[in-house]
Order: C-alpha cells, then structure tokens, then sequence
C-alpha cells in the first residue's frame, strides 16, 4: 500500500504527523519489541517514609527466566539523579521518601515472570513518621525528607519586593483578601513513561525512550551508570503525551541499568497505569493567600501574595515551579508595591514537578479570583477593572522588568470585551430556568518562555542536503504531540522551496540531531526556529551559489524549485540530486546555534532564584472566558461555553495553534471541575483513570479560540510560545463565574458538585434544602 | 494456562458448564476483564457467551411482559423499538450508561451479574418490578429482581444457573418515567446517586402511584417506600416533593466513598424528587 506523502504548506492543515498517527503507522517508543526482548520492572516501596533495613532479593532471584535482580548497591555511577537538585535515588539505598520509590530492579524473559519476581521480594522497611503537610513540614520538629540538608524541609524560598511592598497596602483604599486552595494534578499522558535499551558490542548503550528531554536524559543517565555521555545513544520518538510529565527522567537510569545486566539483548521497561500514577510527577498542590489593594478608581496597587507549592520528596523541578510561580504571581498588571513571597517544600507525598503551566495556574487562579472580589468590592465590571490595569508594552511588570517586547494583553480584552460571549453574558444569566444558576467569569494570564537568564536557551539547528537531493532536517527537540516537528519541517520547505517529496525529517536522537534543550516552558518551537530558520537560509545561499558556480551563473540569477535549482533566465536547471554529487557532506550541511536572549533586570539579588529562572523577558497573554451552570439539585457546575483571546504572536499553523488552545483550556477545565489526586497518608486515592477523572468529550463545552497576534521581534516569523497559555485561566475563569452564579467564591478546588452543593446549602439558598 | 469457551448454544453450553465448575461466564466482558485484570478474581475457566444467539432476544409475545435477553447489549436494548416505546425509563437509563463503548460492549445480563448497586439498568428494573429469569439445563426460574440481587456483586444465581433475562410487566401506562444519574462526569462516570421514578397521576394531577428507586445509596437498589407512600394522593408540587425528599434521606444507607460522602450522597437522593415537580394545572 503507497501512503499519500501529506503536502507541507505552512498554515494549511492537515498537520504532517497526523496521517502516519491516526493510521497507526507512527511508532512510539512502546511501540518497539526487538526480538530477544526482556522485561525489566522495579519493586515500589508502598509506604511514604521508612528506613530501607534490607531486601531479601534471594527467592526472586532464584526463580526461573529471571535475568538479573538488582539493589542499590548494583548502581555503579553515582545513586542520584534530577535536574537541578540531584537528590533522588535511583534505586533506594538509606530511606523511602515517598510511595513511588524504587527499590530494586528485576530483569526477566517475560512480564508473567517479572511480575512473579517482584512479588517474591521481600522487604524490610522500619516505617518512620511521614511529614505530609506542606505548613507542618516547616514547623521545628517535623520529620525531615532529606535529614543532612541544613535547609530542613524547604526545597526554596523566594522573595520579590517591589516599591514599599506590603507596606503599601495600608495606603490602599480597598483591599480584598482571600485564600485559596488547589490540588494535585496527573497529568495522565496516554503513553505511559517506557523505553527500551541495548547495550552494544561496541560497548555503547543505545535507548528510545518516551521523553521530553533526550539530551539531559544522556547527561543523567551516564552520571548514574558510570559510563562517558558519549557511550549512550538516546533516541525520542514522537511522545504519547507529556504535559512536563516526561521532562526529566522517568523509566532511563533504570533501563540504563537493566541493559548493563541483560547480556547484551534489548530490554523493555513500561509502567502500567497504576504504577504511573503512583511513581510520576505531578503539577504541585499548592496554598496561596492573597492580599490586594488599589484605589478608589480601582488601579491596582499593592499586592501580597504568600504561596506553599508542596513539592513532595525530590525536586524534580520543584524549584524551578516555584520561581516561575513567583514571577507570574502579580499577573498581568501595572502594580507598583508587591510583596511576593514563595516556598517549595519537601514532603512524603507524591513528587510534585513540572507540568504544563509550571507553577502558574496556581498563581493565576490565586491573582484572578481576588481580581474579581476587588471587582465586586470596587462595583466595577471585572473586564474594565482588568482594562484599566492591564501590561502595556512598555510597562514595567509587576516583578519589575520592562516589557519591550509584544504585549497584547489589551487587545486580547478588548476581542473578549466585543465578542458575542461577553456581550450577551447579562442576557444568558437572566435567563437561567428554574432550579439552575448561571455565571459567566473571566480570567487574564500571562506565560513567560525559556529558561530564564543564568540556564543557557539553546538550540542547535541543522539541515542536510543528502547524497540523494533531498533535504533532511535533523530536529533536535522532542515533539510530544504539539506539533512542532511537523511545523519545523515545514519552516524549512519555506526557505528551501521545497515540497513534502524533497524533505524529511529526523527526530532528536544524541547521535544524529543536535542538543536543543526540552520540549517545554512554552519555548520549543520559538528557541528552535530560531536556529533552524537561519541553518536553512545558510545552506540555500551555499547551495545558489555553489550551482551558479556550476552553471557560470551568478547566485542572483538561481532559484530553488522542488527538487533543483533553476538557472531564472535560461530556464536551466540542476537537479538537487545532481548538486549534491558535487559536494562535500561538509558542504551539504548547515547548522545554526540559536540562544534566546535574557533580559537585564535582576528582580532579586538571589543566585538560587536567577538559577531557576527569574526572570523572563517575552510573555503570551490571554483572556479566558467561562460560561457556568450550576444546577442547584446536585451542584453540578458544567462549563458551557468558552471563549480563549489569546496573543502568542503571528501564528504559523492556526490549527495547530488551536489545538495547543484547546488541548490546555481542556487540560484546564479538568483542573477547574474534576481532577484531583488527594494522597492521603502519602498514598495516591486514585490508582487509576476509572476513578481519577479527566474530562470526556461531553464535559468540554465548544471552546473558541481567538487569535490576537502580536508581532514578537524576537521570535521566528514573529512567533511567541503558545503551549502553556491555554491552562492558565480555565480555573479562575470558572471559580469566577461560579462566584458569580453562587454569590461566593469557592476557596477549594476543583470545584466539584459536592463542593458546590455545600456552598448553595451554606447560603440556605439550595433548593433541596 | 485458562481455557476459554465458547458454545454456540445453550444445548453446547450446558455440558461445558457441568465439565468445567466455577468457571465465570464473559458476555460483554466489561465488568469480567477489569476485574480480572485487578486479580480480584481468578477462575479455572471461562466461558463465552457472545455465541449463544438466543441469549439477545428481545421480544413482547408473552402478553403484559417485555422480555430482555440478558445477552442483548446496552446499544442493542437502546436502539430496539419496543425498549423506546415501552420502556423510556429504561432507555433513559441505558443513554447514560458508560460512553458508545461500553454500551456496544456491555451487555443486560452482565450488568445483572455484577450486580453493583451504581449499575444503570438496576434502578429503572426495580421501579419496573421486572423479574430475573435464571435458566439451567434442567429448568428455569424466574425471581423478582430485588430477590435476585441480594447485595454489592451478590446474586440468587446458583451453580448451574445461568441469567436467561428480564422480564417486565407492561401493565402501566406511567404519566411520568424519569431517570437521572448524577456522576463525577457526563460520560464513563459511575454514578453517585441515581433515581428512577414511575409515576402515574390521575387526571386531576394527584399521584396515584409511585415508584421510586435510587441507586449508590445502599448495598443494593432502594425502593423508599415511606416516601412514594407520602406522595401519594398528592399532587407533584415542590412541598410534597420536599416531603417525601426528606424521607428518602432517612431510608437511603449511603456509604463514603471516593467518589463522594455520604452526606453528599443523602443529600441529592433527596433533592433529586425536586427534578419530578409539575407545574400544577
Ligand atoms: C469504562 C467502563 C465504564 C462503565 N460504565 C458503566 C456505567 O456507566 N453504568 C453501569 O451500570 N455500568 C458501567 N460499567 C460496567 C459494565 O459495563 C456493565 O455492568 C455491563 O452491563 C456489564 O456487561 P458485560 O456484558 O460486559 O458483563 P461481563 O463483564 O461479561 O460480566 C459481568 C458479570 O456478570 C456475569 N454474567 C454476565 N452474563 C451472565 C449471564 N448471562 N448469566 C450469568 N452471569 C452472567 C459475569 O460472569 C460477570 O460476573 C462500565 C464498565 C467500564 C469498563
């Protein structure tokens, strides 16, 4: 059967990847069974905080088909891992920090046999008293997570001041208050985190994993298997999903290990769906307090904001969530006093690490939720009060840079302020039936990209001519499912003049590609077509004129058509295939590095706070929108329509823009209504996705999408990040428009029936009552 | 390894039955494999029951009854038109059963089985009073289904037995059929209190009859009696409703879970009557 090659037109649907995916043609790293496979699976520890006595590894390791059975001991590099801290163990060698630690590796020639091998280890742990709640862990006397570090429990701390901080707040004509309280959040990927690996006759480990991050992953994993970076070969197939689940090792150091056991044949590594819930990151719970204060008129002035990310029992990137938390804390307005004030703090709960908005729906739904009670103190409509504060280009934000680049936030509310949603919003509440409530709430939020100012944001472009005159692309950063490899692909078939026939694509592999950072923090396509634009420019001038050269032209007189280069007044052409003869494979390739540029404000003098990426210098903005009923018999509260304004820049794809939209106002709205993982005594409530609930089609209302595009200077074609905008304001959006609905905010989230059916019976106003 | 069978017929099924004790019967296999996956449970064999025609029989030809083949799927029980016309209590609940899926999958016999006090089907049958009809190689039996169920995954079924199907009576013509589920979401959402009700008015607007069933709120489907006792001769307006709510919330024996309190849970079983008022004439 011949597949037809999709056409490669920049802003055309369909997306390049989507054939091969949704015809199942695609491989994902679970899609791999080498022959000769063995399975490799850890044993979890199951209790939140114990002293690791000893392992009784003898009956498993007795058991027929069981290739190697593996402790601690067995790591040979160095038993740590994680991106900024390195403080969680590979294998568990003095203490279980949290349920989902592993405790010894099991190879086998089967998943019957290694599940039976997993089950005849025996464990000896001595339980030691967990500390489980965030504010507790920081109390003098708590159990301590990580005993030797001076710092106790605190993961970070983070401060900003600006002007006379808090201070200010006593000069305010009105201040609101308010607490607010979220939860943990899975990010419940499709593909669940696996990977196979083999090591080689030559002595070199090659691994495909599910990652977002095959560059550091080769980093980490070498640091832990006592091996040089240079003796790993990572490969990163399109993702099934990773939301920051997958940034940062998950299954690799493990495999890694296995593979050093498996005498050479390839070894699998795949968590069930439990096992992920229970082991994988998750976006932080936090705990916020709020105190906001502006004039009469309602121009903001002072904000003081007390935030408590619980980041579990590693890092992960704890730190890093917390930081850019603290940077978006104030949102998106002029307010001259803050006072911002941030911990991340080490517990036995589930790890809390990256996941798609990193710290800032947190934030924004803290910030815009206390926007709409000043709103309603104020007796002003919350969309003036949002105009009448809203960051202009040109401001200084609220941590203190000036933003000098694309600000379109007043464009974003003035397309919500004329849409049809908004305008008929007092008509739709009023005509709620009988028995039902309606609210209608809004949210604006802004999303910082890259790194940050100390942590380099780098990629590393690089486009090849082949031997058969067809130009490869050597993509250096994950597309998990956003996207962006196909954009990339495209990108250069704009600069090359080529069609889908004349390019191809290679996924990030540490051998062939080049190291382009992660596929996250809203960065992925703007810091890599920020190198591969120019790579592909290179190549085509050398290529123009390396051909005019053949033709005794010059390179002004050629073009690059599909396939060759045309000599314009002659007609003639030379066919790609032919030009690359004529080269050497130096001369066939361009590679272009591409750093993104940091900005010179220094909002706090901490290094910790600098390191983990304060601050950023180029923001989307958007305007959510939230259209609420509430049925008053059972408190369901079901989101019935919504409306996203959003500036990410030009937009090259506007369907892959869209998804990107909808996919985290998606994401959101589960954040908003359902979705949950309490852990009580440090164990996940939920093991699975029966009862851990996301969104099905019927919970999502349509969700339009407006792009507001601004033109980013520093972007590619004008380009700004827009992966994690989307899952910053469904949460206030809707607690605002159930505020509305209920006369009250809710102080916990998600907001689910049995929440919102206390709150209508509190009031005495429900109708059962 | 476990053997997995499948008779063409009930006359193939018997034997396979008698040769292999203890093995569990797969209709739809929705409820079977999750529970087999999880290793709640672990049987010598299995037995299909996909083959067996005759278990997706769905007809009318005994009079004043509705027979229910237990192995006719949700889909198929949804899509017949004698389900539509004599049945909207149960094609309401049968609508927000599970997702497409799971309704093409999932059968009436399997949902009997598990026996689940959330199971969809079980409320609308308890309002209908229908009766489980249990076949063996030597004879057939039928129950009222509120004896078939006797708790959470419990049955009357005995060695030997299988569930043939359900029979309801058509006696009624009901003024008022109406199913509500309220669950954690729209679709594949378990639910957290259901009710079914029947009400037949007389033309003055005074209940003559109610029957009311609610789901998740007990080891079993409750049929509160005190309460459909108060609504009757009643009209359906919001003070006899709230009554007869208020008296749900005592006969109601919701446990937490989960997936919500029990106060939650007694709360909404009560409120849930309120959705039944009628504008008075
Ligand atoms: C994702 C998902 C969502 C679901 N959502 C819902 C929902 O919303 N509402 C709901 O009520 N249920 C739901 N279920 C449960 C399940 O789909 C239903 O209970 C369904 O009716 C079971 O039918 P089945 O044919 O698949 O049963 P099976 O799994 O085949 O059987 C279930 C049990 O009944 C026994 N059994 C089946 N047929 C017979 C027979 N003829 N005689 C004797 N014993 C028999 C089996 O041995 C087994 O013990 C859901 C299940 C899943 C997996």
């Amino acid at each position: 059967m011949t597949w037809p090659r999709p056409h490669l037109q920049l802003g055309l649907p369909p997306r390049p990847d989507a054939l091969d995916k949704a015809s199942g043609r695609e491989k994902y790293a679970c899609d791999f069974y080498p022959p000769g496979l063995l399975w490799a699976g850890v044993k979890r520890a199951g209790v939140p905080h114990a002293r690791l006595r000893g392992l009784n590894l003898a009956a498993a390791r007795a058991l027929p088909g069981v290739t190697a059975v593996l402790a601690a001991a067995d790591v040979p590099g160095v038993n740590r891992q994680g991106v900024v801290q390195k403080d969680q163990p590979v294998l568990v060698d003095d203490k279980v920090r949290y349920s989902g630690d592993a405790l010894a590796l099991v190879v086998a020639s089967d998943q019957a046999t290694l599940a039976r091998a997993l089950a005849l280890i025996e464990t000896d742990l001595e339980p030691l008293a967990p500390v489980l709640d965030p504010e507790e862990a920081l109390l003098p006397g708590a159990p301590l997570v990580h005993p030797e570090r001076p710092q106790g429990n605190l993961l970070l701390e983070g401060r900003v001041t600006t002007g006379q901080g808090a201070a200010a707040l006593e000069g305010c004509a009105v201040v609101v208050e308010a607490s607010f309280d979220l939860p943990r959040q899975e990010h419940a990927y499709l593909e669940t985190e696996n990977g196979w690996a083999q090591m080689g006759q030559d002595g070199r480990l090659t691994m495909v994993a599910s990652t977002q991050t095959p560059f550091r992953d080769r980093l980490e994993v070498a640091e832990v298997l006592g091996l040089e970076p240079g003796r790993l070969r990572m490969v990163a197939p399109y993702c099934g999903g990773a939301f920051g689940g997958k940034d940062g090792v998950t299954v690799q150091s493990l495999l890694g290990l296995a593979a050093l056991h498996a005498g050479g044949r390839p070894v699998k590594m795949w968590l069930s769906r439990e096992e992920s819930i229970l082991a994988s990151s998750k976006r932080h719970p936090a705990r916020l307090r709020y105190r906001l204060g502006s004039d009469d008129q309602g121009r903001l002035q002072a904000l003081e904001a007390r935030i408590i990310y619980d980041t579990g029992p590693y890092d992960h990137l704890g730190g890093a969530v917390l930081t850019l938390g603290l940077e978006h804390a104030a949102g998106p307005y002029r307010i001259p006093h803050v006072d911002l004030h941030g911990q991340a703090v080490y517990t036995n709960n589930p790890i809390g690490g990256a996941f798609r908005g990193f710290g800032v729906p947190q934030v924004a739904a803290a910030m815009e939720q206390t926007m709409d009670l000043l709103a309603t103190r104020l007796g002003l409509d919350p969309l003036e009060l949002r105009r009448q504060n809203a960051l202009k280009r040109g401001d200084v934000n609220p941590v203190g840079v000036t933003l000098a680049g694309s600000t379109g936030l007043a464009q974003c509310l003035e397309a919500v302020a004329g849409h049809r949603q908004w305008k008929e919003a007092p008509a739709w509440r009023a005509a709620a039936p009988a028995g039902q409530r309606r609210g209608v709430g809004l949210a604006a939020v802004l999303h910082g990209m890259g790194y940050g100012p100390v942590i380099p944001d780098v990629a590393n472009a690089k486009v090849e001519l082949t031997g058969e005159g067809v130009f490869r692309v050597y993509c250096g950063v994950v597309d998990m499912g956003q996207g962006n490899a196909g954009t990339f692909l495209q990108l250069a078939g704009l600069v090359l003049g080529q069609e889908a026939e004349g390019l191809e694509l290679v996924l990030p592999d540490t051998d062939r590609t080049l190291p382009s950072g992660s596929s996250s923090a809203s960065r992925t396509t703007y810091t890599f077509a920020n190198a591969l634009l120019p790579a592909a420019q290179a190549l085509k001038e050398r290529l123009l004129a390396r051909a005019a050269d053949a033709l005794f032209a010059t390179p002004a007189e050629m073009a690059l058509v599909p396939g060759a280069v045309r000599h314009r007044p002659s007609g003639r052409t030379l066919p790609l295939a032919q030009l690359a003869k004529m080269l050497s494979p130096e001369e066939r390739t361009a590679t272009h590095r591409y750093r993104a540029p940091v900005v010179p404000e220094r909002p706090s003098a901490d290094p910790a706070l600098q390191l983990h990426g304060l601050p950023h210098g180029v923001f989307s903005y958007a305007v959510h929108l939230a259209r609420v009923e509430v049925d008053e018999l059972t408190g369901l509260a079901r989101v019935t329509g919504y409306l996203v304004a959003a500036d990410c820049g030009q937009v090259l794809n506007p369907q892959v823009w869209e998804q990107q939209m909808q996919g985290g106002v998606a994401q959101g709205l589960g954040y908003a209504l359902m979705e949950e993982l309490p852990a009580p005594a440090g164990q996940p409530q939920h093991t699975d996705l029966a009862t851990y609930l996301i969104p099905t089609a019927l919970d999502l209302p349509p969700i339009e999408c407006l792009a507001v595009p601004s033109w980013e200077e520093s972007g590619p074609l004008g380009l700004k990040g827009c992966g994690e905008i989307g899952i910053d304001g469904p949460l206030p959006a809707v607690g605002n428009a159930l505020a509305q609905a209920l006369g009250r905010h809710l102080p916990q989230a998600p907001f689910t029936p049995e929440r919102v059916l206390m709150a209508l019976q509190e009031d005495g106003k429900g109708a059962g009552s | 390894m476990r053997p997995v069978l499948l008779p063409a017929s009930l006359e193939e099924l018997w034997p396979l039955m008698r040769d292999h004790p203890g093995a569990a019967f797969m209709a739809g296999g929705s409820d079977l494999l999750v529970r087999l996956r999880q290793g709640l449970v672990d049987p010598p064999a299995i037995i299909g029951l996909e083959g067996i025609a005759e278990l997706g029989l769905v007809h009318d030809e005994a009079p004043g009854w509705l027979f229910l083949g237990a192995g006719a799927s949700h889909t198929a029980l949804l899509e017949h038109s004698l389900v539509q016309r004599r049945l909207p209590l149960l094609a309401q609940a049968l609508a927000v059963l599970g997702s497409p899926l799971v309704r093409n999958q999932g059968t009436l016999g399997g949902n009997l089985g598990t026996a689940s006090p959330a199971g969809d089907t079980l409320s609308p049958l308890y309002a209908l009073e229908a009766q489980v009809e249990l076949r063996s190689a030597t004879g057939s039996r039928r129950l009222a289904i509120a004896d078939f169920i006797l708790g959470p995954g419990r049955t009357a079924l005995q060695a030997g037995e299988i569930i043939y199907g359900a029979w309801v009576p058509l006696a009624q013509d009901w003024s008022l059929a109406h199913f509500e589920k309220v669950g954690l979401r729209q679709a594949l959402a378990i639910a957290v209190v259901s009710l079914a009700a029947l009400i037949s008015l007389d033309d003055g607007g005074v209940v003559r009859e109610a029957r009311l069933a609610l789901g998740s709120v007990g080891p079993t489907v409750v049929r509160p009696r005190q309460a459909e006792q108060a609504l009757l001769g009643r009209p359906l307006d919001a003070a006899s409703l709230k009554a007869a709510a208020r008296l749900v919330r005592q006969e109601v024996s919701p446990i937490d879970d989960p997936r919500a309190s029990a106060h939650y849970r007694r709360q909404v079983a009560g409120n849930l009557l309120l959705r039944l008022a009628r504008p008075a004439d």
